[in-house]
């Protein structure tokens, strides 16, 4: 018997954790990514990943760039081939928000359908998601390598802030510090720390009284590729981004809006980053730049406009 | 980061009273600089410890930050220390502290025993200076460690052998995180007994693997000095477990990590590591239960600290502008005044203390 059968009724697609089913989950890290046409990143986003964990699981929805080829190719490359397993999710997945909403989360379409198959495909002790256009600076992949065993001796959720760079082009970025996008990435695993449904995604679990690590600011990168268009669709959807909750959504679709339109530096928050000739804006700013930059890197975690409407 | 450059650091670590300073020492006779002061000798160690000042009053900082000993035995520890050393302003304090070391010298040999809590910290800074980090972990048997802490730094416990226990259990820890703290990283292992028997051996492999042009180029005449400076004789204590009352299964466990640390000197490979990982479970599983045992102990201690707390606390908000006026000065109010005093601030005196 799985432990959620999918809705559509796909064995394939049910989900069974390893304490269910008796399988032994070793002390470790494994980096679990959820992803759709990342071939362009993945060069970046691979290489600390893999210096940082013991195994990367990247479950791929769908891509048609080579996704999956591309960090095949990259986890060869760094001699982590053994410590990658790739895998494919078919179905389609619904988008967060009222889709997600409307999609009962035991369904083989639900983000948190999504998250349990993939996470239960893991045997170390610990997990964390990731996204495939997160980019580790050469100082958060140490700080992560020795977390991968120090956190063997308790359980505890880290959350660490990241850093969105919307790149224009191959020497030129705009970084935003005007958030701290702080959000927990690594969990235990077990029967505590599985996946629920949320108004707008899906949330992982944890028992009360877990202990917390916030990490520093200044490890981890967002990328995002003006010349990609990512947010068209939401120019033409109207998305509604009056609460809180999507706000991080709503200031992403604005730096984009800003830098398109050529004024970023009226929007606020926003720095522009310019590499040295030769050098990528991406590694230059993940391997040299962030580290210099006086700290605190950003100031508040929300506008102050958002911050009274804040649950306590 | 900048490119690689001829900047090395090597971090001398392991359990203290295991011949880091021996190795530091004749790394500096050679012509690896020791970052300046150095913490003077005494007769714990009276050929010097090879310790720069700085270091070991950083390390004591962040240790008191991280509420973790020097010796500390709970697995948890390594946490507590590796979150404090992500800090950025520490990080950004280390890194500008090496690279005025650097300035004076390319190759640096840091040495403290407490070293080994705040590796992650070192490494960053190194790479911001560019400067390739080494690392040469110092074994000696467990017994020998435990018995020269005994010796040298005074029995802990009136009477009994729990500071044997305790220092078994830490030594224990200690040897396997940094293991695990340094693997994957240019290091190596070396024997106290080899370093004292024919330290030439161990000292050239160091330079050839490292790189270090202060070995590879020494003169016969630091040679010469190094002979001088290793002295067998600094080998003062040597024990067994019949000297040392240490439980059969924290023996046992001890004994097998000695193994299996001395296995990876021979052979730092998968096969080893692993033994040492199932170890460091092993470890951590009779820790939690050595701390569930003694749990009533902690709650206890904890309860009594927090009385005492609250004791030291009661005094202090207590003291108003009245307590401030010099008894001399309260006494000469006539004593039906001060009892309508303390009537309105609220202070009345129980009878029993009213009539003294």
């Amino acid at each position: 018997m799985p432990d959620i059968a999918s809705l559509e009724g796909d064995p394939a697609y049910d989900v069974t954790w390893p304490w269910t089913s008796g399988e032994p989950l070793v002390p470790g890290l494994t980096c679990v990514f959820r992803v759709r046409n990342e071939a362009r990143n993945l060069p970046w986003v691979l290489p600390p990943i893999f210096s940082a964990v013991q195994q990367v699981l990247l479950v791929d929805n769908g891509s048609d760039d080579g996704t999956a080829d591309v960090a095949r190719r990259v986890a060869e490359e760094c001699g982590a081939a053994d410590r990658l397993t790739v895998l494919d999710y078919p179905h389609r997945v619904s988008r967060a928000g009222g889709e997600h909403l409307a999609t009962p989360a035991t369904s083989v379409h639900s983000l948190t359908h999504f998250y349990n198959w993939c996470f239960a495909h893991v045997r170390t002790t610990y997990s964390m998601k990731w996204d495939g256009d997160m980019v580790l600076t050469p100082e958060g992949a140490g700080i992560l390598r020795d977390l991968a065993w120090q956190l063997q001796a308790t359980r505890a959720i880290v959350a660490m802030p990241r850093h969105p760079l919307t790149v224009v082009d191959e020497s030129t970025g705009w970084l935003d510090l005007s958030l701290r996008f702080l959000e927990p990435w690594i969990y235990p695993m077990g029967p505590d720390f599985t996946f629920v449904k949320a108004f707008d995604w899906e949330l992982r679990e944890f028992p009360s009284g877990v202990e917390r690590i916030v990490l520093q600011q200044g490890l981890v990168l967002e990328v995002k590729w003006l010349d990609a268009d990512e947010y068209a669709h939401w120019r033409r959807d109207g998305v509604d981004f009056t609460n809180t909750r999507l706000y991080r959504k709503l200031r992403e679709f604005e730096v984009d809006e800003a830098i398109r339109n050529g004024d970023p530096e009226a929007l606020g928050g926003l720095v522009r980053v310019t590499a040295p000739d030769g050098v990528h804006i991406i590694d230059h700013v993940s391997r040299d730049w962030l580290w210099r930059q006086p700290r605190p890197l950003v100031q508040h975690s929300l506008p102050a406009t958002l911050k009274e409407r804040v649950r306590p | 980061m900048t490119e690689p450059t001829s900047r090395r650091v090597v971090f001398v670590v392991g359990s203290g009273r295991s011949g880091t300073s021996t190795m530091a020492g004749t790394l500096r006779t050679l012509g690896m600089h020791v970052p300046q002061p150095e913490v003077v000798a005494d007769a714990t160690n009276p050929k010097g410890f090879g310790e720069p000042r700085w270091v070991v009053d950083l390390h004591t900082e962040l240790l008191a930050r991280s509420n973790v000993q020097v010796s500390d035995a709970r697995p948890r520890a390594w946490l507590d220390t590796g979150t404090t050393s992500g800090d950025h302003a520490t990080r950004a304090r280390v890194a500008d502290w090496l690279e005025e070391q650097l300035a004076v010298a390319d190759e640096l040999v840091i040495k403290d025993p407490r070293a080994a809590w705040f590796l992650g910290l070192w490494r960053a800074a190194a790479d911001r200076c560019g400067a390739t980090s080494s690392y040469v972990t110092m074994l000696r048997p467990v017994t020998e460690v435990v018995g020269s802490k005994q010796t040298y730094y005074g029995r802990m416990g009136a009477g009994s052998d729990q500071g044997a226990v305790t220092r078994t259990a830490a030594w224990v820890n200690m040897m396997l995180h940094t293991e695990r703290a340094t693997r994957g990283q240019q290091r190596a292992f070396v024997h106290y007994g080899d370093l004292l028997d024919d330290w030439t051996r161990p000292v050239f492999a160091l330079g050839e693997a490292f790189d270090l042009t202060a070995v590879k180029t020494a003169m016969a005449v630091d040679i010469a000095e190094v002979h001088r400076f290793i002295d067998p004789s600094l080998r003062r204590v040597t024990m067994t477990w019949d000297d040392i009352g240490v439980p059969a299964r924290l023996r046992e466990l001890a004994d097998e990590t000695w193994q299996a640390l001395d296995g990876i000197a021979a052979d730092d490979s998968p096969k080893n590591q692993e033994w040492c990982d199932q170890l460091r479970a092993a470890y951590s599983e009779q820790y939690a239960e050595a701390e569930a045992f003694a749990h009533s102990t902690v709650v206890a201690q904890r309860r009594a600290a927090a009385a005492q707390a609250r004791r030291e606390a009661g005094a202090e908000p207590g003291r108003t502008g009245v307590d401030r006026v010099p008894h001399a000065v309260r006494a000469m109010v006539p004593r039906a005044v001060r009892q309508k005093l303390r009537k309105v601030v609220g202070r009345e005196r129980p009878p029993q203390q009213g009539q003294a």
